[in-house]
């Protein structure tokens, strides 16, 4: 059965509308097997209305796509055996342990008996799921809810595993440790399309499509997308961050500026000349205590923020 | 899409639904108490009613053993004693007013028969309207009149010097029942509480099974993988099924209990037919399920689509061969209407389905659309 002739994924133009709302408009890509290919945008951006289409949930409203070269429109019956899905919310029953879950899921998915206890034995070597097993997933913390699930996703051994938001909620270490989870599966030749909007998670992708308003607006490995960025990149510590994001935005100096946690993330043009001084005399101007301005490394999310910037974008 | 593949998604769905019911206590209380307590609110009703059991007598003896009889009947527990009254007329003006559930007419002669060793008449008329109540007031009339008889036989035949077994009993009561000559009495209504009851009951428990995974977000998991629409139905089904029987189970037990009436006929095969039919309310149950937009909802839609109809359109209060004619054909397409005939011809007639055939093929069929329409739901709820 595996097609491995083709790639994993072929997207065409693929268009999803609520009524007037464009949802997914137009877009386009192809995913080779064996890649993590990170879907990268804020919420609401079209990531899971693009999975769920993928997956056989909503059929396009124009375009088309195939998926281990089955249409999404017309082979649905066949692409599910091939795909595995976990849902941004959590999907497993809370009041079933893991091993009843993952049996369930065995079930649905038509794997034997005996192949199924097999199949747990490995899954829980490959996840680390033996102290969870017979645990209820509802008693579960979100981290191990999340392997749990994806344990459940990848029961029956598909060749394509779609995972939307699998990381959200969860802590930095577990985080980590689900995306050595992920790296693993594309190492043993899954093809993998994960969405996030985190940042730091999209490094860890093979290629990265960013999306913003239902529109592919980059897509290449992050590597490449970070070298698309011009100018530098500097982290700006202030005791009001929200008023000093708002007067360094009335400088036109300033390309982009935007908060990530507490701190000012700001970038200004490369051929700027003491722009420490600058942006401290603007934000002095505004009567803000500056208490650090210091240079950074460029991440995906400044790309991401100067590509929406360029495509004419407000606010997101 | 293989066969073995079908059975092993329908059963993980069953599985995974039966260790919801076994694991929820929400669940186990509808299961195990609801109809228990139904049955039992029914029965206080009944109870209640017969606290307050008062009664006319007509004496036409006037004798030491009419007084005696009349007293015995006051100073039970079950009846209060209204008033003496003259004639016939009055007896009817009273128990149409409903001041008096019944009157006994003591006859001409009585306290003479009695006294000779011979068999004294007693006449007890009933309200038939109210249907219950009198059925039970005739029981317990009939039991206090039975034990008043003994204790007369006992002290005549001591008196005598011969034993009571030859003596002739000396109060015989005749009934006899004013306006519902039938008389549907509780051996009448029990079964129909259970066909109404277990109706309900098979809704109610569907009626949460998939929006409560749509509000879950497991729902997603089941959209996304292989199961076809009529698997699922099946699956969530199986469990519910065998659940709908033990509760069968559990009614007869309680109306045999509380009521002290059972089924005379083929218990078997009304376990049987109750599935057949209840196969209907739970995929009603499913329908309604996958439709709803939250689980309140879809347990007030359910509650009120079986619970109304099967009240007022089959049989169960109101005769179907009374209704206008729309309604006539309308209660033909409620299943409880099949199924109160049977159940009642078993409780009452100690028949088995033999002679019913038309009324169970009728559910089966009815069961099958059901479980069609429901699978068509929820494959519309997919979209």
């Amino acid at each position: 059965m595996p097609r491995d002739g083709g790639p994993a994924i072929e997207v065409n133009a693929l268009t999803k509308r609520f009524g007037d709302f464009v949802a997914v408009d137009h877009i386009s890509f192809t995913i080779d097997r064996g890649e993590v290919f990170g879907f990268l945008g804020p919420n609401g951006a079209g990531k899971s209305t693009t999975i769920r289409m993928l997956s056989g949930l909503l059929l396009p409203s124009e375009g088309s796509a195939t998926v281990d070269g089955l249409d999404v429109g017309t082979e649905t019956a066949t692409l599910r055996t091939r795909i595995g899905y976990m849902p941004q919310l959590f999907s497993l029953y809370p009041d079933l342990t893991t091993r009843e879950n993952l049996e369930f899921y065995g079930g649905l998915y038509g794997v034997g008996d005996d192949a199924i206890v097999r199949r747990i034995e490995e899954l829980t070597q490959t996840i680390g799921l033996q102290s969870v097993l017979d645990q209820l997933t509802g008693t579960l913390s979100t981290g191990w809810r999340q392997r749990a699930a994806l344990a459940c996703a990848i029961v029956h051994e598909p060749p394509i595993v779609f995972l939307d938001e699998p990381t959200s909620g969860v802590d930095q270490q577990a985080r980590q440790q689900f995306w050595d989870l992920i790296a693993d599966l594309a190492a043993g030749g899954t093809t993998v399309l994960v969405t996030t909007h985190l940042m730091e998670e999209a490094e860890r992708c093979t290629r990265l499509g960013m999306i913003s308003r239902g529109s592919l607006i980059a897509l290449d490995t992050p590597r490449a997308l970070l070298e698309t960025l011009e100018g530098l990149v500097f982290v700006v510590d202030v005791d009001e961050p929200l008023a000093g994001v708002r007067a360094l935005s009335e400088r036109s100096f300033v390309r982009d500026v935007g908060l990530s946690g507490t701190r000012i993330r700001v970038r200004v043009a490369e051929d700027l000349s003491d722009v420490r001084a600058r942006l401290g005399q603007a934000l002095a101007t505004a009567g803000i205590a500056v208490r650090e301005i210091r240079p950074t490394r460029p991440s995906l999310e400044d790309v991401f923020v100067a590509l929406v910037g360029d495509a004419g974008g407000e606010d997101q | 899409m293989s066969r073995p593949d079908t059975l092993r998604r329908t059963l993980a769905v069953a599985r995974a639904e039966w260790i919801h019911n076994w694991r929820d206590p929400r669940s186990l209380a509808i299961i195990i108490a609801l109809p228990i307590m139904l049955l039992l609110l029914y029965g206080y009703a009944i109870n209640f009613e017969l606290r307050e059991l008062t009664f006319a007598v007509q004496d036409w003896d006037r004798s030491e053993q009419s007084a005696d009889l009349i007293d015995t009947l006051a100073r039970s527990d079950y009846f209060t004693f209204h008033s003496l009254v003259e004639t016939g007329e009055q007896i009817e003006r009273l128990i149409e007013g409903g001041e008096v559930r019944f009157a006994i007419v003591i006859m001409p002669g009585f306290g003479e028969q009695i006294a000779a060793g011979k068999t004294g008449r007693v006449q007890v008329l009933l309200d038939g309207a109210d249907s219950t109540t009198a059925g039970i007031a005739q029981g317990y009339l009939e039991g206090v009149m039975r034990a008043h008889s003994a204790r007369l036989m006992k002290r005549w035949a001591k008196s005598r010097g011969i034993p009571a077994s030859a003596a002739q009993p000396p109060i015989q009561p005749e009934p006899r029942v004013l306006y519902n000559p039938e008389l549907k009495t509780a051996s009448f209504i029990v079964p129909g509480l259970i066909a109404v009851i277990m109706t309900m009951l098979a809704a109610l428990l569907t009626s949460g099974c998939i929006v409560r995974e749509r509000e879950a977000g497991s729902f997603e998991g089941l959209a996304s993988s292989p199961i076809a629409p009529v698997e699922i139905i099946i699956g969530k089904l199986l469990p519910y099924a065998g659940i709908a029987v033990f509760d069968v189970m559990l009614c007869i037990a309680t109306g045999g209990l509380i009521f002290h009436i059972w089924p005379s006929g083929d218990r078997a095969a009304l376990l049987v037919v109750s599935l057949v039919y209840l196969i209907a309310s739970l995929s009603i149950g499913l329908t309604i399920s996958s439709v709803a937009r939250s689980h309140q909802v879809a347990t007030l839609i359910a509650f009120l689509t079986t619970m109304l109809p099967t009240m007022l359109l089959t049989g169960f209060v109101f005769p179907v061969r009374s209704m206008p004619k729309l309604l006539q054909y309308i209660s033909q397409m409620i299943p409880a209407t099949h199924f109160l005939v049977v159940i009642r011809a078993i409780y009452l007639k100690g028949t088995g389905v033999g002679p019913y055939i038309r009324e169970v093929t009728a559910l089966a069929l009815i069961s099958l659309v059901f479980v069609v329409v429901a699978a068509k739901a929820f494959r519309k709820s997919l979209e």
